[in-house]
């Protein structure tokens, strides 16, 4: 044991083991930063490192606030590079990491958690109508979420066409999954609170706040019913219809899609962006699990522009929720316990909504910049109050167009290869989509379940081709609230003659997209076609505050 | 060799068994002096910030916190091939009952000073292995609540406690129980040489893992001489962890003075022990995805 050779041995093992101590001192020497080691109180060596101004978001995620871990984790405490880096989350807001950064404890783990049960995470509504297109359930209607669905092994057609098409705008799917127009924004959280990344920019940390622009919502709300789109003045066209169409192009979309001008929504022209009307609750949730957008949303018309029903105001003392205290806190706001305030269909209130210092009507407070706009009431005129338009929803009558897609063609090529948002990667089997050609022009009107008339588009119009199967044609209406509201109303003429009468109805027969939806019965058109012989029709019809115009575009 | 020549005249010291109790007293010395000089660089209240800076922020840190760690897992190495020489060559019976066992605690001593050196990064896997501790110290009828109180504070009380006793209980007693049977303070220049040169080479051609567990690894991983008690407890009770560690050193204490076909049994039965715990230390691995 205490012979030479153990001797020799141990000392050679020693003198190399000196030479890598001495190789790793170097690399230690140049890897210490220069900056400091704390930040917002704490350890937090990456701030030793990343000490570019470039480097920092700013804000009350301002780097000496609260370094760079609490939002990228890693090892704060490290010094070198690669142990400082492992583990990092280079997507903050990742629904999948969010319980340890966004949503941590002391952060915002109540809005983690609802984003968590919120539609834009869950994409239950696009599953169960999806599945109902393709005459996999009865009922549109599904408890099923995009998570479940992109981990399954082996997908029903519709579960292939939602992977393909449709899961890259699920919040749950990681940017670096993506390979469409919307790869720069970041998933989950980052999606809505981080600015969007063009391919290949190099830019300084962007700001992470409240403050949402509408480039945000545009990546997924431009497809499906093109809300986005739409409240732009903007509506998609084939590559060729751009050219006969005559209307006035506008271009391209950053994907390549063709678009053409239209009248864009009236609150746009006000200088109101998607989130000074939509509450925390349309867009995160509040913690319940809706089956259909709609449910989400709370937000309507009335909310701003009234008459508020019985439980539509209250004054702020009444209010419970406590995220609109938390985003006033944030924002450095407050409000007297007294002063009214209005509430969304389900009590949150519309903080950006004031009483309009006059005492008279309100004001909504831009939520970029806090200018205010004055709100106009809701006329208290005889066009408000016909009789037999009870039903009618805001939009059903303000909705000055809405795009229409009335050929759609959806096929599976087997033979192909598409991305799989599932395994963000191509996979055999490749979804097809062809039409004659976009439309847009007045929305159809449907009867939703709780009897409302409301917009209905063909969104669903389509012949689906699924694997090994034959060939099943659906036509399939979607409620809708198109976001293309004008000041005038549409003309009476455009309901109430025989033509108009059958056209508001769509192509008959269809299917809703919703349980309980469904186009206007026989004696339903009956009704609103006869108004025109009514003499009385033309003495109550005040046409010259409507909008008799021919549908835009 | 007679046991008779292997028995020394009282008050001399102790006639070697062979060469690993030598090389464990020098591999405890160096383990001593580097941890000394950890000292002053290490604070239980940010336990795993200060490990960091002594790892990266500190000339030779990382080199330092080697040798403290290599030399230590060296030690408890020697001290389990001591063991072996002792229980071969039957020369337990050169020291009286009450030192014979004493000895005997020296294993399980080093056991939890390596245990307190462990649960003082204060990481992920620390913090893991120090709430295990706990959950089995507490286990002890009667007086477990308040052994684990005294090895580790109370809940949520920090690492205070367990500095403490890495650095200072355990430590004396480890020097203590060896000098006590050796009857030699120091043990030699070659056994001291031999060890530091291992040291060294192990400080500086491996590195000692801190910091949070690599990514995908979904079982935190205790000290790796524990790892075969870790695995056990995957399935047994808590109170496992206390019952075969105990169990091993009673049947290693119990050789002294066993002879025939008891030694053999008790032989047999440690020698299962140690491929058991071989067994659930794979297992344990395994299940963590190495």
């Amino acid at each position: 044991m205490y012979r030479t050779p153990a001797f020799v041995t141990a000392l050679l093992f020693a003198v190399a083991a000196l030479f890598a101590v001495t190789a790793r001192e170097s690399a230690r020497v140049r890897q210490t930063g220069s900056g400091p080691s704390r930040a917002g109180g704490a350890v937090e060596r990456c701030v030793s490192c990343h000490v570019r101004p470039d480097e920092d978001p700013g804000g009350a995620h301002s780097r000496a606030a609260l370094g760079c871990a609490s939002c990228h984790l890693g090892n704060p405490l490290a010094f070198d590079k690669e142990r400082a880096h492992a583990g990092m989350e280079p997507e903050p807001g990742a629904l999948s990491t969010v319980a340890s950064t966004c949503g941590r404890t002391g952060c915002h783990p109540r809005e983690a958690e609802r984003v968590a049960s919120s539609l834009m995470a869950r994409g239950s509504g696009i599953i169960g109508v999806d599945r109902f297109a393709f005459g996999e359930i009865p009922v549109p209607e599904t408890a099923d979420t995009m998570a479940r669905l992109i981990s399954r092994d082996r997908p029903s057609p519709a579960e292939d066409h939602l992977r393909k098409l449709c899961a890259g705008c699920h919040l749950g799917t990681r940017r670096n999954g993506r390979d469409d127009a919307i790869r720069g924004n970041g998933s989950g959280c980052a999606a809505c609170h981080v600015a969007r990344r063009t391919e290949g920019e190099k830019r300084p940390h962007p700001p992470v706040d409240s403050r949402i622009g509408d480039d945000r919502c545009f990546g997924c709300h431009s497809r499906s019913g093109r809300i986005a789109l739409t409240y732009q003045g903007l509506f998609e066209v084939e590559p060729d219809q751009r050219r006969t169409s005559g209307t006035e192009t506008a271009g391209a979309l950053e994907d390549g899609r063709p678009v053409c001008r239209a009248s864009a929504d009236v609150h746009l022209a006000s200088g109101l962006g998607c989130v000074d009307c939509h509450l925390h609750t349309d867009l995160m949730g509040d913690g319940t699990r809706p089956a259909h957008k709609e449910q989400q949303v709370e937000i309507t018309c009335e909310a701003c522009h009234g008459p508020a029903g019985p439980d539509g105001e209250a004054a702020w003392r009444e209010g419970t929720d406590p995220v609109t205290r938390d985003l006033l806190r944030t924002r450095k706001e407050s409000r007297p316990e007294d002063e009214r305030v209005r509430l969304g269909r389900r009590g949150t209130p519309v903080w950006n909504l004031r009483p309009s210092p006059g005492g008279k009507g309100w004001v909504l407070l831009r939520k970029s910049d806090g200018k205010p706009v004055a709100v106009k009431p809701t006329p208290r005129d005889r066009n408000h109050g016909l009789k037999g338009h009870e039903r009618l929803s805001c939009s059903a009558c303000h909705a000055a167009w809405a795009p229409l897609c009335t050929t759609c063609h959806t096929a599976l090529d087997p033979a192909g290869k598409q991305w799989d948002f599932s395994a963000s990667a191509e996979t055999a089997g490749r979804w097809t989509e062809k039409s004659e050609g976009f439309g847009a022009g007045r929305p159809a009107l449907g009867v939703r379940g709780d009897g409302a008339i409301v917009p209905a588009i063909p969104g669903m119009l389509m012949s689906v081709l699924p694997a090994g199967g034959g060939e099943r044609t659906v036509r399939l209406y979607a409620p809708i609230e198109p976001h293309s509201t004008g000041s005038r109303a549409r003309s009476c003429a455009s309901c109430h003659s025989r033509e108009a009468a059958r056209s508001i109805a769509g192509e008959l027969p269809w299917e809703g997209t919703r349980t309980g939806f469904r186009p206007l019965s026989a004696g339903e058109i009956r009704k609103v076609s006869s108004v025109a012989e009514n003499p009385a029709f033309r003495a109550e019809c005040r046409s010259d505050r409507l909008d008799s115009r021919p549908p835009t575009p | 060799m007679d046991r008779e020549d292997l028995t020394p005249a009282a008050g001399s010291p102790a006639k070697p068994s062979g060469s690993f109790g030598r090389l464990s007293s020098g591999f405890l010395a160096v383990s001593l002096l580097s941890g000394a000089a950890l000292v002053p660089h290490y604070d239980p209240a940010a336990a795993l910030s200060s490990l960091e800076s002594i790892a990266s922020g500190i000339p030779l840190g990382a080199f330092l916190r080697g040798l403290h760690a290599w030399s230590s897992y060296g030690l408890l190495l020697a001290l389990v091939v001591h063991a072996v020489e002792v229980a071969r060559k039957r020369t337990e019976g050169q020291l009286a009952a009450g030192v014979w066992w004493r000895a005997v605690a020296l294993l399980p001593l080093l056991v939890l000073a390596l245990l307190g050196g462990f649960v003082l990064r204060g990481d992920a896997e620390a913090r893991a292995a120090a709430d295990v501790w706990r959950g089995m110290t507490s286990s002890i009828p009667g007086a477990g609540p308040p052994l684990a109180a005294l090895l580790l504070g109370g809940p949520g009380s920090g690492l205070g406690a367990a500095a403490l006793h890495h650095a200072g209980t355990f430590s004396i007693l480890l020097v203590i129980l060896t000098v006590e049977h050796a009857r030699v303070v120091w043990p030699g220049t070659r056994p001291s040489v031999l060890a530091a040169l291992a040291s060294v080479g192990a400080a500086g051609l491996l590195t000692v893992p801190l910091g949070p567990p690599p990514p995908g690894h979904g079982v935190l991983l205790g000290p790796w001489p524990l790892l075969g008690l870790q695995g056990m407890l995957v399935d047994l009770p808590a109170a496992a962890g206390w019952i075969v560690p105990l169990a091993g050193v009673l049947l290693l204490g119990s050789l002294r003075g066993a002879a025939g076909p008891a030694r053999t049994a008790a032989l047999a039965a440690l020698a299962a022990l140690a491929a058991g715990w071989a067994a659930f230390t794979l297992r344990i691995l395994v299940l963590a995805g190495h």
